[in-house]
């Protein structure tokens, strides 16, 4: 880059790494002032700085092809010897382009989703702070300068999870009524968000944790300077506490990135406006766990090329990653709410990732399972993105969460059936032409080929999960697009309701990440090849990890499929197959009736109860963690508090002080005679205790 | 050999020149004069007298911390630092008898009498030969015995006075008869030589040396409330002008702690006597039985002459733990000026509220917050910080000094439960200054806004800056006690 370009103290290029993130909170902090002058332009205000900042983030790029680094810092806490900074290096520069480019679609589809809302600064505020906050995230070169802008997305979305905080019936999610285990499966939105922040606020203290522990060792919260010197993690290996510290912070991911076991405020953050959940789901908060854990990875495994193992740490991502994905998947293919679906996914999908990203670690081409992991995070967020903002135009015409109030609009809404075809292909990981399935199948691959113990269980789960995955997405677009009306609509037209498709405004944003779902998943094989190429330098210039040529074998596999695992190719396309095989015979074709079909068998019944009852999961942790401490603050209170503390102490030390206080009282008659009586007593007494 | 320009003499020159002055031009003006005439130029000699000490600091004129010299006085930066703390709390009383003086007599008396009272405190601090120091000692009692009963015609004034002085009479004997004991024992009326002559002294004198400690102990007590010396306080404080009890409560208090700090602290240190022990069961008497009594108050001067009574006792604690602790002056040093501030402050409030409301009842302060906006803030930050209350700067003196106790636990077993007295007395008190706050902001709604006098807002927010900027940013005031308070050691002999 230019250096010292302008005589600015600091090259040109890093300035953009900082406005990156500057920019959005800079918009934040005026959108309250322009409210007051205009609601109407915080929307141009919002939209033009998330471009200004997608901008900055896309000058970046050159520096990320040619895998180098831009390192900036300043002294942010004297004291402390702490130096604030941006490191701009080829993950966070793809990073923060994602979610860059992805949020400004989102601002966009944002005006016309929003339009007429009475509260329209707020959501613009909190929507700018979130989309600083995450590049805050992607562009920190520091643990604690991360932790800010974690807590920084973790109170911007609860803000915005409750942003209809009036709490109106339509604004909830769950069905009415509905209890699990005596737990009330229905939540509104300021419940929603309470939850949300509360359950990650878990994974935090456990982040900050692992964080300080670090420090302590290392007295450095830098990624650069802790890959530096590694005297720390020997230390600390000796004493047992590298791994975890690892797994401390990897506990911060787990919140936020919603995976087992804390993944159940995800479906409730639903609550939200859907250009919310778009930004929580596809782009943002959900990617921050994953970037973390792609943040530490490469540091692990290198300290684990030196000698410093610390592989558990990979084997706890991995799995916890297999497990969500499967748990999520499951639950995904019964809900009947078209927004908790793709939550379900998402958490699912994320999963995946993990897994990918803890193969990765377990193997000795570290390279292929990080690659797999962050190409799918790429493509992930355009088709989650684009399904979610065609879901919030399904929500905003039929005015329903339930896809059982929708069917059948395929007709009226063409655009986005075509569009949510398109991304829902990119999510089921259709053949050759879409991303997801390029990602996919680089993550089958990677786990395939790792050689490690756990391979061929964690494979198994990938591939169940890919069949669950394209069957849920084949039923969702089934139950919306196929069929007859359902009686909602039905009444709607008769009303006089005229159902048709989304403004211009919402709907080009999700058409845009559609076709590029599709048209870059034509290139598919090629990007991942560049991507593989870049952090194989990433990975060699800033970890020291080397990655090992190995000449393809010639396969059996057609020219353009060569260097695939022909095992991992095959299971994907037996997965895709079966899953949308079986959609459609039940969803599309509606050759068998889905709720004859469960209801036919006590077997098929009983699982079907438990998948829609959540696993029982979140049941279990509100009577653990909300009954059961309420009970006993109950029981404190009246057993204890009403008892020992009121009668006891507050009586019992008021009845002392006020009895003390009369009887010194007592003893100030006014008289003089008898003061001059205690002062000479005061002086023997005096006199007789320095004698002791 | 004292030079001309050392700040004890400046000061004697200056708030004494003006003292004898003032009643001159009263007589010599025929006619009584206004108060505020008087009071701005007794405002102005304490102004300039405190911007000399300043000077003297910053020039670096001042020897650090405490030096016993052959001198009557020493012109060292732990005199310095009680200078300071009790110009300014003069100063409050000028400022704030404007308003309370308008309708008395014989204004320039009153001003006069305040800058004699001064002197005495200010030399008490200063210096380092006991005659001298008993000298000072009277030349502060004596003027404020008469401002205690300055209301002539009011009962409670002249029974204030009249015990105050009963008291102070004895107190001085006690002093007088310690220091003849001293001088018996050594030869000596120089603190060092006094020292010196304690440190080489025969075994079988030794039960002397003590009771002249005990007296020294019960001399200097009475000024500073310890129970059980204490009881003339409250009714003195109650009965007093409010002004002229800041003077007490907040400056001729600190006197006290001067004298002791370098008489028996200092002093005795070399005497290898277990006077600590004495100190620290006084500490804990004092501060347990001002605030159990200030609880069941009715009247706001006398709830805060009780807890005047049980900051002597906090401020004890730094003494009694001082030769195990370095910490331990220090922190009395701090909590002496913050309390300076803090008490004056307060009782400039009650000076504002009577001249204003002419109450004093707490029951009769319900809704101060709105009638007297200004005054209740400034009368609030004031409690506030003296139940040491983050981050007003009172809550740093009380963690030095409890810190303190606890560094010396390694050393005397029981010093911890000093703290743990302080800690628990300190919860103790937040019920009457809560109490207090709550009768003024939470009670009396529809009350209106009264004129407040200047020169009470003048004061009030004085203290409230100084209380709330050294409580955010404690660094300078630290580093000036850091530099005032003596090192406790042998060598302090020139």
């Amino acid at each position: 880059m230019a250096t010292e370009a302008f005589g600015l103290p600091f090259e040109v290029g890093t300035l953009s790494a900082w406005l990156v993130w500057i920019l959005p909170f800079a918009a934040a902090m005026i959108i309250p002032g322009v409210g007051k002058l205009s609601k109407h332009a915080t929307g141009y205000v919002a939209v033009a700085f998330a471009l200004m900042s997608a901008l900055s983030a896309a000058t970046m790029i050159p520096v990320a092809l040619e895998a180098h680094e831009m390192h900036h810092q300043i002294m942010w806490i004297e004291a402390l010897g702490l130096k604030g900074g941006v490191l701009a290096d080829p993950l966070s520069i793809i990073m923060s382009n994602v979610v860059g480019w992805i949020s400004f679609l989102i601002m966009i589809y944002s005006t016309g989703y929003m339009k007429g809302d009475k509260d329209i600064a707020r959501f613009w505020f909190w929507m700018m702070f979130f989309i600083g906050s995450m590049q805050l995230i992607v562009l920190s070169d520091n643990l604690l300068q991360v932790f800010f802008g974690w807590e920084g997305v973790g109170l911007a979305s609860y803000a915005l999870i409750s942003f209809w905080y009036r709490d109106k019936k339509k604004d909830h999610v769950g069905v009415e009524g509905r209890t699990v285990l005596g737990m009330l499966d229905y939540y509104s939105p300021t419940h929603a968000g309470m939850k949300a922040f509360i359950m990650t606020k878990v994974g935090d203290v456990m982040m900050i944790a692992g964080m300080l522990l670090i420090f302590l060792f290392a007295g450095t919260f830098g990624f650069r300077e802790l890959m530096g010197d590694t005297e720390w993690a020997t230390a600390m290996a000796a004493q047992g506490l590298l791994v975890p510290a690892f797994v401390l912070l990897f506990g911060g991911a787990v919140g936020k990135s919603a995976q087992f076991p804390l993944n159940e405020w995800l479906l409730e953050a639903m609550t939200g406006p859907t250009a919310v959940s778009a930004l929580i789901h596809a782009a943002t908060m959900v990617k921050a766990g994953v970037f973390l854990v792609a943040r530490i990875g490469p540091l692990v495994f290198a300290l684990g090329a030196a000698g410093i193992m610390a592989d558990q740490f990979f084997e706890v991502v991995a799995w916890v990653g297999a497990i969500t994905a499967l748990l999520l998947a499951t639950q995904g293919m019964v809900n009947p709410e078209i927004k908790k679906v793709l939550a379900y996914s998402t958490g699912s999908q994320i999963g995946y990732m993990m897994m990918a990203l803890g193969v990765a670690g377990l193997s000795h081409q570290y390279v292929d399972g990080y690659t797999a992991g962050f190409f799918h995070l790429i493509s992930h967020a355009m088709f989650k993105a684009s399904l979610f903002m065609a879901a919030g135009s399904l929500l905003h015409i039929v005015g329903s969460r339930f896809m059982t109030d929708m069917g059948g609009l395929r007709k009226q809404m063409k655009k986005t059936y075509a569009f949510m075809w398109a991304a829902g292909l990119g999510l089921m990981g259709a053949p050759f032409i879409t991303t997801g399935f390029w990602s996919k199948d680089a993550i089958f691959a990677a786990v395939y080929e790792s050689g490690n113990e756990w391979a061929l269980p964690l494979y198994v789960i990938a591939v169940l999960t890919a069949v669950i995955t394209t069957f849920y997405t084949t039923r969702m677009i089934g139950m919306v697009f196929f069929g007859k009306k359902s009686r909602h609509i039905e009444k709607m037209e008769e009303e006089g309701h005229h159902i048709h498709e989304a403004s211009l405004s919402m709907w080009v944003p999700y058409g845009i990440l559609a076709v590029l779902t599709i048209g870059i998943g034509l290139i598919g094989l090629s990007t991942e090849e560049g991507l593989h190429h870049v952090f194989v330098e990433y990975l060699e210039e800033s970890f020291g990890i080397h990655t090992i040529h190995v000449a393809a074998e010639e396969s059996i596999l057609p020219e353009f499929l060569q260097g695939l695992n022909p095992v991992a190719l095959g299971s994907s396309l037996v997965a895709f197959s079966t899953g949308i095989g079986l959609g459609y015979i039940f969803y599309i074709g509606r050759w068998v009736d889905p709720v004859k079909f469960i209801n036919s068998n006590i077997f098929f019944y009983a699982i079907h109860k438990v998948i829609l009852n959540r696993w029982y999961l979140n049941a279990i942790i509100y009577w653990c963690f909300v009954v059961a401490p309420l009970w006993l603050a109950r029981g404190i209170f009246r057993y204890f508090e009403k008892t020992a503390i009121d009668y006891g102490m507050n009586d019992g030390v008021q009845k002392a002080v006020g009895w003390g206080a009369k009887v010194i009282q007592g003893t100030q008659t006014g008289v003089s005679q008898s003061y001059l009586f205690v002062f000479g007593a005061g002086l023997l007494f005096v006199v007789l205790i320095l004698l002791i | 050999m004292l030079e001309i320009t050392s700040t004890p003499l400046v000061l004697i020159a200056i708030l004494g020149t003006v003292g004898v002055l003032l009643p001159i031009i009263s007589i010599s003006r025929k006619e009584q004069g206004s108060n505020s005439f008087y009071a701005i130029i007794a405002f102005a000699a304490l102004i300039v007298s405190v911007a000399y000490v300043g000077y003297q600091f910053i020039n670096d004129n001042v020897s650090p911390s405490a030096l016993f010299s052959q001198d009557v006085v020493v012109d060292d930066a732990f005199g310095g630092f009680f200078a300071i703390a009790m110009l300014i709390v003069a100063l409050f009383t000028t400022v704030g008898s404007f308003n309370y003086m308008r309708k008395q007599n014989s204004p320039a008396v009153y001003y006069s009498l305040i800058l004699l009272a001064t002197i005495g405190m200010v030399l008490v601090a200063y210096s380092t030969d006991l005659v001298m120091l008993f000298v000072a000692w009277e030349l502060m009692s004596i003027p404020t015995y008469v401002l205690v009963g300055f209301m002539k015609k009011n009962p409670s004034s002249n029974e204030a006075a009249l015990k105050y002085f009963l008291f102070g009479a004895l107190s001085s004997a006690i002093i007088v008869y310690g220091i003849s004991i001293s001088y018996g024992l050594t030869g000596s009326t120089n603190i060092g030589e006094v020292i010196q002559g304690y440190s080489t002294l025969d075994p079988t004198l030794f039960p002397l040396a003590l009771l002249s400690v005990g007296m020294f102990i019960a001399g200097f007590g009475f000024k500073m409330g310890l129970v059980p010396f204490h009881q003339w306080l409250p009714d003195t404080y109650e009965g007093a002008p409010s002004p002229i009890t800041a003077l007490l409560a907040a400056a001729t208090k600190k006197a006290g702690f001067a004298a002791t700090i370098r008489v028996v602290v200092l002093g005795m240190v070399v005497l290898n006597l277990d006077w600590t022990l004495a100190l620290g069961v006084i500490a804990v008497m004092t501060m347990t039985i001002g605030n159990v009594a200030a609880i069941m108050q009715k009247n706001l001067s006398r709830m805060l002459a009780y807890s005047s009574i049980a900051h002597a006792g906090y401020i004890l604690i730094g003494l009694a733990v001082a030769p195990h602790s370095s910490l331990g002056l220090q922190g009395s040093l701090y909590q002496i000026m913050n309390h300076a501030i803090m008490k004056g402050a307060a009782f400039i409030a009650i000076a504002g509220i009577v001249t204003t409301l002419a109450v004093t009842n707490i029951d009769k302060l319900k809704g101060l917050g709105r009638r007297m906006p200004i005054t209740a803030l400034g009368l609030v930050i004031a409690l506030f910080a003296l139940a040491g209350i983050p981050p007003l700067s009172g809550f740093w003196s009380k963690l030095m000094l409890f810190g303190s106790a606890l560094d010396a636990g390694s050393v005397i077993w029981w010093a911890p439960w000093l703290a743990i007295a302080g800690v628990l007395n300190s919860a103790l008190s937040l019920a009457y200054y809560g109490w207090i706050t709550r009768k003024m902001y939470f009670e009396g709604e529809t009350e209106k806004r009264v004129a407040e006098p200047k020169s009470i807002i003048a004061v009030m927010i004085f203290s409230t800056i100084f209380l709330v900027g050294f409580g955010v940013y404690p660094d300078p005031l630290i580093k000036f006690v850091e530099f005032a308070t003596p090192v406790i050691s042998l060598g302090l002999m020139p």
